[in-house]
């Protein structure tokens, strides 16, 4: 069966609103990281002249999973996936976000979880014709929890391991791995269509859960994993994350 | 006019070319509610029977698996261009 996808991009206007020229003004931004959703991408021409014009600088990247530069997807949301070197992720001073919504651009804010010298994320809603920050503060019970969840992941011996089954999400293989990294621990996995949320309190025995389908199911869903969850790249590193140099799990 | 392009054009091209028969059509959920008109216009300018995806549409990693098997040979899908997947992320 063939795949047609089709882009459905804005019909309006794209351009910084007032607000977020003069925010960008204030902040003396000369460099900025610019992402932007399918629907907007192709239409940056007018945002990048205004940003030229204010001589602010734009540096941009096809991060891993999108299909067009400065395409920005929800689960791009680790550092590495945006692709962007290391000394352009030094020089930019904040990153702009042209799209509506907060699931987009808090992507900017996830991929900066584990990182000290955190940009702010600007947004330029062109529907609304608004501008507004997204940061931290936006995801701190979650990220809270999440913390909570890897130190839960270090002492745990009986682990659920989620999979989902289409194709663009499936994970089983690179799941296998916590089996080599964490011998010591006993590893359920459990396979679906989409995560059944209602079915997670029918498996009691699991302490706590490692997910492996989209990663922001692991941060924006939390709250819905009664003993916890964390994405599986972070459970492979999970000592290193928390500054940890050992498991407290091993001795047990 | 609505807020994004829907692009039935290249739907309905790609539905002849292909000589689709059973097509079904994805939405993300801002767009479901004009799965009416879309539908309409598909049936309209084909002749393939149109089927409309209930459930979610996270991303083009959210494809519905099992349309094969009860004949669907296109699947159109709205919001999202092609995916990369990434092996562990």
């Amino acid at each position: 069966m063939e795949t047609l996808y089709i882009n459905a991009e804005y019909t309006g206007k794209v351009e910084l609103c007032n607000d977020a020229l003069d925010y960008l003004r204030k902040k003396k931004y000369s460099r900025i990281a610019m992402y932007a959703s399918i629907q907007f991408v192709n239409k940056l021409e007018i945002v990048k002249k205004q940003l030229a014009e204010n001589n602010i600088a734009i540096i941009t990247s096809k991060p891993n999973r999108a299909n067009a530069v400065s395409q920005l997807l929800g689960c791009d949301n680790y550092h590495h996936s945006l692709n962007l070197k290391e000394e352009e992720l030094t020089e930019i001073e904040a990153y702009l976000y042209i799209g509506d919504g907060k699931f987009h651009p808090l992507t900017l804010v996830f991929a900066q979880k584990d990182t000290l010298n955190k940009k702010e994320v600007i947004v330029n809603d062109p529907i609304q014709n608004k501008m507004f920050l997204v940061n931290e503060s936006d995801v701190k019970i979650t990220l809270n929890k999440y913390k909570s969840s890897l130190m839960k992941f270090l002492t745990a011996h009986k682990i659920g391991v989620i999979i989902t089954i289409k194709p663009g999400q499936e994970q089983f293989q690179p799941a296998l791995a916590l089996e080599n990294k964490f011998p010591e621990k006993k590893f359920y996995y459990f396979i679906d269509n989409s995560v059944s949320f209602d079915q997670l309190e029918n498996f009691p025995f699991i302490e706590v859960w490692v997910n492996t389908a989209c990663p922001r199911i692991g941060l924006d869903d939390q709250e819905k994993f009664a003993r916890g969850v964390i994405n599986l790249n972070d459970a492979l590193r999970v000592e290193e994350i928390l500054g940890s140099k050992s498991i407290p799990g091993d001795e047990l | 006019m609505t807020l994004y392009h829907l692009d039935l054009e290249k739907a309905i091209t790609a539905i002849k070319e292909k000589k689709a028969k059973t097509v079904c059509i994805q939405l993300p959920e801002g767009m479901k509610p004009q799965a009416e008109e879309i539908k309409q216009e598909l049936a309209d300018k084909t002749n393939a029977r149109i089927l409309i995806w209930l459930g979610s549409n996270f991303g083009a990693c959210d494809i519905p698996l099992g349309l094969q098997r009860m004949g669907v040979d296109l699947l159109i899908s709205w919001g999202h261009n092609r995916f990369n997947k990434k092996d562990g992320w």
